[in-house]
C-alpha cells in the first residue's frame, strides 16, 4: 500500500525528468540519423552522420583529444588528490571541516571568474611572468604560459581537483588505520603498503572521483576556449559550431551521441569495477 | 639473555603519561600477559614493541639490540590486532601469505606455507573465503595464522579474545596456550581479564596507571600479592587496613580494626608500617568461635556457590558458601580464617616491584 503511494508521489518527479531530460536527448538521438539538405533538414534516416564521424580524421582527433584530456586531468588530480585527501581524513583533526570548506570555496565562484583569474596569473603581463622577469629568470615573458594546452590543463586540474579529493577523502575516511599497521607489521614498507593496501581499499573513491573529473573535463567548453588559444578547439566547440554557425543539427547530434555513448560505457565500466572491488556488497 | 628487555620505558601523549618508566623482560619460549584495567598503559607498551608508537623515553632491546628506532616493517615481531585487521580485499589465503613476500619466499612456497599455517589454526577449509564471510572466532584464527606464518621472534596479542563470546574465549585460551607450546615462540598477550591471564601465562605483569605493580608467575601473584591493589584486582580479596605491630615467626603481627592477627606477608615491612590484611572470599568461613563479628549486607547467587557480602567494624568483607548454608541479610555472624593461608601486603601501590 505505502509502496504504491510512494510510486504515485514519485510520478511528478519522473514526469519532470522524462520531459526535460530524457526527451531532448531522444530528439537529439533521432536527429542524428537525419541529414541536412541545403538549409532544410531532410527526414530520411541513415547512418551517414556516424559514418562521417568515423571517416573524418578531424572529428576522430577531436573526440580522442577530449577523452585524452579527461584521462590526463583525472590522472593528475589523482596524484595531487591522494596526499591531500589522506591529510584531510587522517591528519587534519579539528581542521577537517575548515579544510573541506576551503576545498569547495572556489566552486562557489563562477567558472568565468576562475578562468579569468588564471589569465591574470599566466598572461604575458601576468603575475608569474612578471615575477620571473623581476627575479631575472627570463628576460622576456614566456608566451607559452597562456593560450596553450598547458594553460588549459592547469586550469582544468584546478577546477576539478575538489571532486577527486572529495571522492578519495570519503574512501580514506572508511580506511581503518589498523590495516596499515597490519601491513607494516607484516613487513610492508611505505610504497608496498600503498600499492597493496591503500590503493585497492580506496579504489572506489578513486574510480568515482576519476569518473567525475573525466566527464566534466570532457564536457568543459569554457576553459579551453578562453585559455587554450589556438588549441582551444574541442569536440564540444565543434558541436556548438555545427548547431549554431553551420546549422548541421544532425551531424552535431551524432557527435553528441557518440560522446554520450562512450561516456556511458566508461560509467558502466566504473560501476563494474567498484562492484568487483569487494568493498561494496561482497559475501 | 632475555628475548626482550624494556628499561625505564615511557610513553607520553601530550601531557598524559600513559607509561611511566617500566622495566621488564621476556624470556624465550614463554607466554607472558600484560594485565591491567583499561587505560593502565598495557596497550601502549604493546604498540611500542610492535613499532606503531614511538618510544617517548627509555630503551627497548630485542635479542640485545636496540629496537627503539627500527621501523615496524623491519622488526621480527608480529601482531594479532584487537580488531583482527584482516585485509577485506584479499582472500583468507592471501591475507595469511601477505607478509611472506617480504621474506623472500617464492610464490609457490608462499601458498604452501600459508596453507600450512591455516591448517595449524584449523582454518584450512576457509582458504578461499573473504574475511567478511567469517565469524569473529574464525577471523581471530586467520589473524593468528597471518602472524605466526612469519615465524616472528615475538608474537604480540592485543586483547585478542575480547570480541569473542565466553565459551569461544575459553576454547581459544586453551588453543593459544597449546599453540605457544608447539611453536616454542614467545607470546606477549595484553588483557584486562585476570582469568585469561591465569589460564595462559607463564608470567604475569600486573599494571596500573602506567606502572608495573607486580610481575611474576601466576601462582606467586595470586598467593603472594605485594600490594593491596594486586590482592584486590587479582583475587578479589578484601584488604583490611592496619599497621604492622611486630615481626613474628609466621611473618608479621598486624593490628587492624578487626583485631590483631599473625600471618605471612610480603618481605620488607617494618613495625609501624601501614599494611593490609588480604582476606579472599574463599579463605573466610562462618565460624561461631571465630574472632570477627560481622553483619550480612548482601547475598548473591553465583551458580556453583553463594557470595555473602558482610560488614565488620566498617570493613567490607565477602565469603563464598555452599547452597545449604545461606545466611539471611542482616544476620549477625562470627567469621574465622586460617591465619597461615592469608597474606599481608603493602598498603601503598607503587613502582614497588622490580
Amino acid at each position: 500500500m505505502s509502496a504504491r503511494v510512494g510510486t504515485y508521489l514519485a510520478a511528478p518527479v519522473m514526469a519532470f525528468l522524462i520531459a526535460l531530460c530524457v526527451t531532448p536527448l531522444l530528439i537529439l538521438f533521432a536527429y542524428s540519423f537525419f541529414r541536412v539538405d541545403f538549409v532544410a533538414i531532410s527526414y530520411d534516416p541513415s547512418f551517414a552522420n556516424y559514418a562521417k564521424i568515423a571517416g573524418s580524421a578531424t572529428y576522430r582527433g577531436l573526440i580522442l583529444k577530449a577523452f585524452g584530456s579527461g584521462a590526463l586531468v583525472a590522472a593528475i588530480t589523482a596524484v595531487i588528490g591522494y596526499p591531500v585527501a589522506w591529510f584531510i581524513a587522517k591528519r587534519a583533526g579539528a581542521m577537517k571541516s575548515a579544510l573541506l570548506t576551503l576545498l569547495l570555496v572556489p566552486l562557489y565562484s563562477g567558472d568565468l571568474v576562475r578562468v579569468f583569474a588564471w589569465r591574470v596569473l599566466l598572461g604575458a603581463e601576468g603575475v608569474i611572468n612578471r615575477s620571473l622577469i623581476w627575479a631575472g629568470v627570463t628576460d622576456a615573458p614566456i608566451q607559452g604560459l597562456l593560450f596553450s594546452p598547458l594553460a588549459t590543463h592547469i586550469a582544468l586540474t584546478y577546477n576539478y581537483l575538489p571532486f577527486m579529493v572529495i571522492g578519495l577523502w570519503l574512501a580514506f575516511e572508511s580506511l581503518d588505520d589498523a590495516w596499515l599497521e597490519a601491513a607494516a607489521d607484516l613487513g610492508a614498507k611505505g610504497p608496498s603498503r600503498f600499492a597493496r593496501v591503500v590503493l585497492p581499499l580506496t579504489s572506489p573513491g578513486l574510480i568515482a572521483g576519476g569518473l567525475m573529473v573525466f566527464v566534466m573535463v570532457v564536457g568543459d567548453y569554457l576553459t579551453p576556449q578562453l585559455l587554450g588559444g589556438a588549441s582551444g578547439i574541442t569536440v564540444i566547440s565543434a558541436i556548438n559550431d555545427l548547431f549554431g554557425t553551420a546549422f548541421d543539427w544532425p551531424l552535431g547530434s551524432a557527435i553528441a551521441w557518440t560522446m554520450l555513448a562512450i561516456l556511458m560505457a566508461f560509467f558502466a565500466l566504473g560501476a563494474v569495477l567498484i562492484r568487483r572491488s569487494s568493498l561494496v556488497g561482497g559475501a | 639473555m632475555p628475548l626482550l628487555r624494556a628499561r625505564a620505558l615511557c610513553k607520553t601523549y601530550g601531557t598524559v603519561q600513559a607509561v611511566r618508566g617500566v622495566n621488564f623482560r621476556l624470556d624465550e619460549n614463554s607466554y607472558v600477559t600484560l594485565l591491567g584495567p583499561s587505560g593502565c598503559g598495557k596497550t601502549s607498551i604493546l604498540r611500542m614493541i610492535g613499532g606503531f608508537e614511538e618510544v617517548s623515553s627509555g630503551l627497548l632491546e630485542l635479542d640485545g639490540a636496540k629496537l627503539n628506532d627500527v621501523a615496524a616493517s623491519a622488526r621480527p615481531v608480529n601482531t594479532v590486532f584487537q580488531s583482527y585487521a584482516l585485509f577485506p580485499h584479499l582472500s583468507v589465503l592471501e591475507n595469511v601469505g601477505f607478509g611472506l613476500r617480504y621474506k623472500g619466499v617464492g610464490r609457490a612456497a608462499i601458498r604452501e606455507k600459508a596453507r600450512a599455517a591455516l591448517e595449524t589454526v584449523q582454518m584450512g577449509a576457509m582458504a578461499d573465503r573473504r574475511p567478511r564471510q567469517l565469524s569473529g572466532g574464525q577471523q581471530q584464527r586467520v589473524a593468528l595464522a597471518r602472524a605466526i606464518v612469519n615465524e616472528p621472534r615475538l608474537l604480540l596479542l592485543d586483547e585478542p579474545l575480547s570480541a569473542l563470546d565466553r565459551r569461544m574465549r575459553k576454547d581459544m585460551q586453551i588453543e593459544l596456550k597449546d599453540l605457544q607450546r608447539r611453536l616454542k615462540m614467545t607470546f606477549l598477550h595484553v588483557t584486562h581479564d585476570q582469568e585469561e591471564a591465569f589460564a595462559l601465562s607463564d608470567r604475569i605483569v600486573v599494571m596500573r596507571d602506567g606502572i608495573i605493580e607486580q610481575q611474576g608467575a601466576p601462582d606467586a601473584i595470586y598467593r603472594r600479592p605485594e600490594t593491596a591493589y594486586v590482592a584486590d584486582f587479582i583475587g578479589g580479596a578484601a584488604c583490611v587496613p592496619g599497621r604492622i605491630a611486630s615481626q613474628a615467626a609466621e611473618g608479621y603481627r598486624i593490628e587492624t580494626a578487626l583485631g590483631q592477627f599473625a600471618a605471612p606477608g610480603v618481605a620488607g615491612l617494618r613495625p609501624g608500617a601501614e599494611a593490609v590484611l588480604c582476606l579472599r572470599p574463599e579463605q573466610l568461613r562462618i565460624d561461631p568461635e571465630g574472632p570477627i563479628a560481622a553483619r550480612v549486607t548482601h547475598v548473591v547467587y553465583r551458580g556453583a556457590e553463594w557470595l555473602v557480602e558482610l560488614e565488620a567494624a566498617g570493613v567490607a568483607l565477602a565469603l563464598t558458601t555452599a547452597h545449604d548454608a545461606i545466611p539471611e541479610i542482616g544476620a549477625d555472624l562470627r567469621l574465622g580464617f586460617d591465619p597461615a593461608q592469608v597474606w599481608i601486603a603493602r598498603a601503598e601501590t607503587g613502582e614497588a616491584a622490580q
